[in-house]
């Protein structure tokens, strides 16, 4: 210090420097820098956790992007497509023709393989496979049919295996005619092969007619195979065939078993358009060409029957295309209406259909505006291709309908046959003239959309649209389900119930503190309750669910009763405490009233054990757990509770209102005790003219058919909101208590000495003159308490249950955003579509928090401004 | 109604009588509600402190063991560990309807590998009669949780003696000893094997490096290759010599044993260094009580966990909060000093700062957990993968930063904890009087000078309040940890004896996520409940004692600036 004064220009000083030295600038310049840019360094490092959050949300809500497109010619097909493959790597494509050829070439440049060649006798007329193509069959003109094996193999190689005199095809991939080698990273090469085995004819069609429609599926283990069919001939009938295979352990012969039913006849117009089964087999679908669709339950293998008969398109159009998607719940029918509609197979018993299911249309697409010609579905999940008519193409996630490319072949050209790669990273289309594109895309999170994640969506096997949550399950063909809406209403409803409990004993306890109090009570009274406030929540979410939860589900009558026995008792207390004369109240005011207080809250907790037997017999037909699981009893009882303050407040009024000058006529000249005493009998008049309205409004409510049990009440779980909103209110009420506290503080003592001095008593002060002061202060108390319950973690975490529903049902448990944040992100893949809508999820409760915070910020900022100017 | 009043007639006079008197004025009823509603909180929160506090510390005060038998001519043993009503519906459920105030015990019978559970419920009309034998051990044991029962039999490095009190003196003698090899064993086990393990592992991924470095083919891979086979080969002799001790020992081990005997003499042999701890329940003096509740304490601060967490100490979790608290203060007082000062003393006061204020006030209102999908997504997954990919290739694909570790945790908790920071330290600054900076400037300070010297040594106090309610937030908080870097057992410490001694990559154990742990993920609820209560004990007095502290600096601080102005 002393330095820096004698350096100091201003410095009287004769005969010292007048300068400052130069370290001292340099510091000053080096600390003003450091400071200014790091200080904002760091504002912008806490404001960048926003922009981080939608960062990594962003991707949700891109469509598909094309990374790059292939368009090359090959030799026109001579004969009709049958199917054609795509693999993984969008190395390959192969084409099956209807004459027996097989075509195999280089994805992306269209250089001709060397294919397989399969060798059939007969005439292929039809021809079927599973979803993912690696089993099909084909139908031949003598009713026979052949089943096959197909394979895109794929090996990974060492540079030192690569064979010799590759011939270049592109940038990564060279070929040796029969295969094609991809370079991959870490030296190494990958082996693309395409394998098709075929296996011999097995008679299907009794008349040795030719089979002109075709399903084909396989189930069961390698050693005991179960092979299905379903095909029809060209008579129309319709067979059903079961070919079960056992390979023998010691000889390791196949033997097999073939089992042919012929199905109920259709109607003898009918026209097959195509042929389906189900993955279990277990269901056939017979397609007219008119979009009729005949569906055949094979549940019980030997006696099928036709189950349900539905005409999909309207009537004067024909079916273009129809199948299934992955999971084979979901059928895509197309018409020569450009209508291309989505029907699911839900449980719905209206009697129509013979076994309680039904097609319903789930959706429907109407991109391109012109009929949808060929159809693929993905292998796993739930896109799909279409080409249109007039040369459009597009992919299409079925349920979140989300376009993940799009784009026109030609004008007019029509696609002969369309491909998908299994990862939905690349489309295939030929042309009739033998022009081929391949699109490369990046769809990374197909299944996500704005409407999946916050509207009503439908999904397979359910009865209609929902909001839900269920982000992973068992079965592979399985969709994940990621509504937000569910989380956003758990946290909302923790919010709501946790501030339904804290917020009245937070403001009337501040109020308390702040106005009657002494200031020695007031140092100890408040920091205990802000000592609440301390207590880590893992701590709160422990006893909620392992201590509170118990004890609550086993006195739960108890507990319920104390939510009216405490205020009845505070009521009574009150009314002895007028009868103390004048002298002796004031006398013990103070500490010694609060003592009595808590006196009187104490002898009610405990009376509550007593009354909460009575309480279920009177109001919940005895036993309370299975009242509200509508087991026992009507709604009246909780009716005239909920009823109850409402007409007490209505007689009072009334009463107040109109018997006003009555009364103070009555009570002219009364002592203090005599007033008291009037006042008990004055309560206790309203009392019962209140219980009577009650019970009439109990008893025209539930005549009308409401009841409470449908709404904020309903069958009890251990784990619920109750429990919830009771450890949340000790994390919300210190800090409502706190601040509201300080709000009723702030308020200038001169209103208080005003209103006292003009003869108000100390309670009308406080109610007409400071709260309405604090009331914004209050507000914003309120506001950042609820900032913190709906983002409050462990104590939902522990003890809400974690079930993502939608009901209000105080006693059943809730899953909110935060807690599936903590108990999902650790297992959530990185990068994945749920580690993506976790971190929207956070977003969201960032948004809420941030929101409510700022109103309330905003709120305490303007009160504050208030207040300084009384 | 009493606005009906206020606006017609002034408010009537309590004191005096000419009008009668008006006791709604007095709005006594509404005082009683709200001095109730104040009294519920005190109650909530006294009655939460209790219920810590009793149930933490008489966790392990030694208990007596009844020897119960049943209506049914059964005999159980065991430890009475809660009493409870029966309710009305449990008692509909045994169909015993006229015994409303029917009561049931839980006794704690342990011997967990003989009946399969821990606890048993005893309904009090099912008891024929109680006793407390003074024969009766509880004996803790390493495995399977503690025994009931008698000691039958010694065996003692062969010879076979049965048991009696004369005896009990030699019995301890054995245990000490047994005791002494035990420790021995795991020092073995852990330090010595642990470090060849540990070398072995370093060897490993340094030739790993050399040949992503240099190539295989490269003459300093087969240096490296060969140094790396003689090395490995002298370690793995190492590693053979600790395994002949080891062995030695156990052998030795098993010739030390007790046979033991449950209440209904099912036998049942163990080891005695297996023993940790054993007693007469019934047979103690209050001076051996406070022995083996004291012994007890020791070795639940000092000890590591065992069986699942619900056993032993929390000595890596005390050790994971601790310095995973001081690594976030280390790294938050910088930061927010900073910030704070460049907000109050540097930047222009315009609308841009208050609405600055008013965001980072807003940031201490966001919710946890947000913090800790940030600290996963942005530190570990994006921050920890490129820190392995250009400094640890060699580990690839396992990461060593890109998940999550103590130092991902210290500075997601220290952002978390930033906007208190800022806010008590503006607050701090802003205390200071503006007198003092004006004089010092005057005297011809420069600004840094005047920050450095006047300004932060008087808002010190009021910076340390922060940082230390920070602590004690951070301390507390679990939700975010769960996503970066805390593990239900860590193997490891973050600091140890292995060079480079700090390792700040490493998960590690937090007494918060204990509780979550062990109440929430142990195979038996009721047996992790002491447990959880002492540890809840401890992290409570922890969090207790940092607030506590922050107020009395707080208070100091008041008191010197309102002496000073």
């Amino acid at each position: 210090m002393e330095k820096n004064i004698t350096s100091s220009p201003q410095s009287a000083t004769p005969g010292r420097k007048k300068t400052t030295s130069r370290f001292v600038i340099l510091a000053d310049r080096l600390a003003d820098r450091i400071i200014t840019i790091g200080g904002i360094l760091v504002i912008f490092v806490v404001l960048g956790i926003m922009v981080f959050l939608v960062k990594e949300t962003y991707p949700l809500f891109v469509g598909g992007i094309e990374t790059d497109t292939h368009n090359y010619s090959v030799t026109r097909p001579d004969s009709e497509i049958l199917t054609m493959g795509l693999d993984d790597n969008k190395t390959m494509a192969c084409i099956l023709l209807k004459n027996g050829l097989v075509k195999i070439f280089h994805a992306k440049t269209g250089m001709p393989l060397c294919p397989p060649i399969l060798s059939f006798k007969d005439k292929i007329s039809s021809f079927g496979g599973s979803i993912d193509q690696n089993h099909i069959a084909f139908g031949f003109a003598d009713g026979t049919v052949r089943t096959a094996q197909v394979e895109f193999e794929s090996q990974v190689i060492a540079l030192e295996n690569l064979p010799q005199n590759l011939k270049k095809l592109d940038k990564r991939d060279s070929t040796d005619g029969l295969s094609v080698f991809s370079q991959i990273p870490g030296n190494q090469y990958r082996k693309v092969t395409f394998k098709i085995i075929t296996q011999d004819p097995v008679k299907v069609s009794p008349s040795d007619n030719a089979i002109i429609a075709l399903d084909y599926r396989v189930g069961g283990e390698t050693e005991k195979r179960i092979q299905v069919f379903a095909a029809a001939d060209k008579d129309q009938n319709i067979i059903l065939s079961k070919i079960k295979s056992r390979v023998n352990l010691l000889t390791g012969k196949r033997r097999a078993t073939v089992k042919t039913i012929s199905l109920p006849k259709l109607p003898d117009n009918l026209k097959v358009h195509s042929v389906l089964l189900t993955e279990k087999a277990d269901m056939a679908f017979v397609a007219d060409k008119d979009g009729t669709v005949y569906r055949f339950n094979a549940h019980n293998f030997k006696s099928p029957f036709l189950a349900e008969t539905t005409r999909l398109l309207s009537s004067d159009n024909q079916l273009t295309i129809i199948g299934f998607l992955a999971g084979e719940q979901s059928l895509v029918v197309g018409g020569t209406d450009s209508s291309l509609d989505i029907y699911f197979l839900t449980h719905n018993d209206t009697g129509k259909t013979l076994d309680g299911k039904s097609l319903v249309k789930a959706r429907s697409y109407n991109i391109g505006r012109s009929p949808a010609i060929e159809f693929t579905p993905v292998q796993r999940g739930k896109s799909f291709a279409v080409a249109r008519k007039n040369g459009e193409a597009s992919v299409i996630h079925a349920t979140s309908e989300k376009t993940l490319l799009d784009f026109s072949i030609g004008e007019n050209i029509k696609s002969a046959g369309i491909a998908l790669t299994p990862r939905v990273d690349g489309f295939l289309t030929i042309c009739d003239n033998g022009n081929v594109i391949l699109k490369e895309f990046l769809a990374p999170h197909p299944e996500i959309t704005f409407s999946t994640l916050f509207k009503k969506v439908w999904y397979e096997g359910y009865p209609g649209p929902t909001y839900t949550w269920q982000s992973s399950a068992g079965s592979d063909d399985y969709e994940p389900k990621l509504s937000l809406i569910p989380l956003i209403f758990g946290s909302v409803k923790a919010a709501f119930y946790s501030l339904l409990f804290a917020v009245p004993i937070a403001i009337l306890g501040a109020i308390y503190t702040s106005e009657f109090l002494g200031v020695k009570t007031k140092n100890i009274v408040k920091p205990t309750m802000e000592l609440m406030a301390s207590i880590p929540s893992v701590v709160l979410g422990f006893i909620a669910a392992l201590i509170l939860a118990p004890l609550v589900e086993t006195w739960i009558a108890a507990v319920l009763v104390a939510f009216v026995v405490v205020p009845v008792f505070l009521v009574i207390g009150s009314l002895l405490w007028q009868l103390l004369p004048q002298h002796i109240a004031l006398q013990l005011d103070g500490t010694p009233k609060i003592m009595l207080m808590a006196l009187t809250v104490v002898a009610a907790l405990f009376a509550t054990e007593n009354f909460g037997h009575l309480f279920e017999q009177l109001f919940f037909s005895g036993n309370f757990k299975a009242w509200v699981n509508h087991d026992i009893g009507d709604g009246r009882g909780l009716l005239f509770l909920m009823a109850m303050p409402f007409s007490m407040t209505f007689t009072s009024l009334f009463m107040s209102v109109y018997l006003r000058n009555f009364l103070a006529g009555l009570t002219s000249g009364f002592t203090q005790v005599q007033a008291a005493i009037f006042d008990i009998v004055k309560l206790l008049f309203i009392a019962i003219i209140a219980s009577f309205i009650s019970f009439g409004i109990a008893w025209i409510a539930d005549t009308l058919g409401f009841d409470a049990r449908n709404g904020i009440l309903g069958s009890y779980v251990q784990r619920n909101t109750l429990v919830v909103g009771f450890a949340m209110g000790f994390a919300v009420i210190p800090i409502i208590y706190t601040i509201a506290e300080d709000a009723l503080t702030a308020v200038p003592n001169h209103l208080r000495a005003a209103s006292l001095g003009c003869g108000a008593t100390p309670w009308q002060t406080a109610i007409w003159i400071i709260m309405p002061t604090a009331a914004s202060g209050i507000f914003s108390a309120i506001m950042i308490g609820m900032g913190r319950a709906v983002g409050e973690t462990m104590i939902v975490v522990m003890a809400a249950g974690n079930t993502p529903l939608l009901d209000w049902n105080i006693f059943n448990g809730l899953r909110a955003l935060s807690a599936t944040i903590a108990v999902e992100l650790p297992e959530a893949v990185k990068e994945g579509t749920l580690y993506r809508v976790l971190f929207l999820a956070g977003l969201v409760l960032f948004a809420i928090t941030f929101v409510i915070n700022t109103i309330a910020e905003l709120v305490r900022l303007k009160y504050r401004k208030q207040t300084a100017m009384l | 109604m009493n606005s009906l009043k206020l606006t017609q007639k002034p408010p009537g006079n309590v004191f005096t009588g000419s009008k009668g008197i008006n006791l709604d004025s007095k709005g006594e009823k509404y005082l009683w509600s709200m001095g109730g509603a104040l009294i519920i909180g005190l109650i909530m929160i006294a009655a939460f402190l209790l219920l810590i506090l009793v149930n933490g510390l008489k966790t392990f005060y030694p208990g007596p063991v009844h020897r119960v038998t049943l209506t049914d001519n059964k005999v159980i043993a065991g430890e009475p560990f809660r009493r409870e009503k029966i309710s009305q519906d449990q008692t509909l459920e045994t169909s015993r309807k006229d015994t409303c105030s029917a009561r049931r015990t839980l006794y704690k019978t342990g011997n967990f590998d003989l009946y399969n559970k821990d606890f048993r419920w005893v309904d009090e009309q099912d008891i024929k009669q109680i006793s407390e034998p003074k024969d009766i051990f509880y004996i803790e044991r390493t495995e399977w949780g503690p025994f009931i029962g008698y000691i039958h039999e010694l065996n003692l490095n062969h010879e076979t003696f049965s048991f009696s009190w004369e005896r009990l003196s030699q019995l301890k003698k054995e245990h000490k000893a047994a005791q002494a090899r035990r420790n021995i064993l795991e020092d073995l086990k852990k330090k010595e094997m642990g470090s060849i393990n540990h070398e072995l592992d370093n060897l490993r991924l340094s030739l790993k490096r050399v040949e992503l470095d240099h190539g295989k083919d490269s003459a300093r891979y087969k240096t490296t290759l060969d140094s790396f086979s003689a090395k490995r080969k002298k370690l793995e002799e190492n590693y053979s010599e600790i395994a002949d001790k080891i062995e030695i020992l156990i052998k030795k081990d098993a010739e030390y044993s007790v046979v033991l005997k449950d209440i209904s003499g099912i036998e049942k042999r163990v080891n005695i260094s297996d023993i940790i701890r054993f007693y007469p329940a019934n047979n103690l003096t209050l001076s051996q009580k406070a022995g083996i509740y004291i012994s007890r304490w020791i070795e639940f601060l000092t000890a590591e966990p065992r069986e699942a967490n619900i056993e032993g100490g929390v000595m890596p979790a005390i050790f994971g909060t601790f310095a995973m608290t001081l690594l976030m203060v280390i790294i938050v007082a910088p930061l927010g000093v900073m910030a704070s000062l460049f907000l109050k003393e540097y930047a222009k006061q315009g609308k841009l700062v208050s609405m600055v204020r008013v965001c980072v006030n807003n940031l201490a209102g966001v919710p946890s957990i947000v913090y800790g999908a940030f600290g996963l997504g942005f530190f570990a997954y994006c921050v920890g993968t490129t820190v392995d990919r250009i400094f640890f290739p060699e580990y690839l694909p396992n990461p060593v930063y890109g998940t999550g570790g103590i130092l991902w945790a210290a500075l997601t908790l220290a952002l978390l904890t930033l906007p208190v920071v800022i806010v008590a330290t503006e607050e701090a600054l802003a205390a200071v009087p503006q007198s003092l900076r004006e004089g010092s400037l005057a005297c011809g300070a420069s600004k840094w000078q005047t920050i450095k010297n006047i300004v932060l040594p008087n808002a010190l106090p009021g910076i340390m309040t922060g940082l230390i309610l920070a602590m004690a937030r951070g301390a507390g908080e679990v939700a975010p940890l769960m996503l970066v870097g805390v593990v239900k057992l860590a193997p490891e410490l973050p600091v140890d004896t292995i060079f480079p001694f700090i390792h700040p990559e490493r998960s590690f154990m937090h007494l918060g996520f204990h509780i979550f742990d062990v109440g929430f993920q142990s195979r038996n609820a009721e047996a992790g409940k002491p447990m959880v209560f002492v540890t809840t004990l401890l992290l409570i007095s922890l969090i207790g004692l940092m607030n506590a502290f922050a107020i009395h600096i707080r208070s100091r601080m008041k008191k010197k600036y309102s002496a000073g102005q």
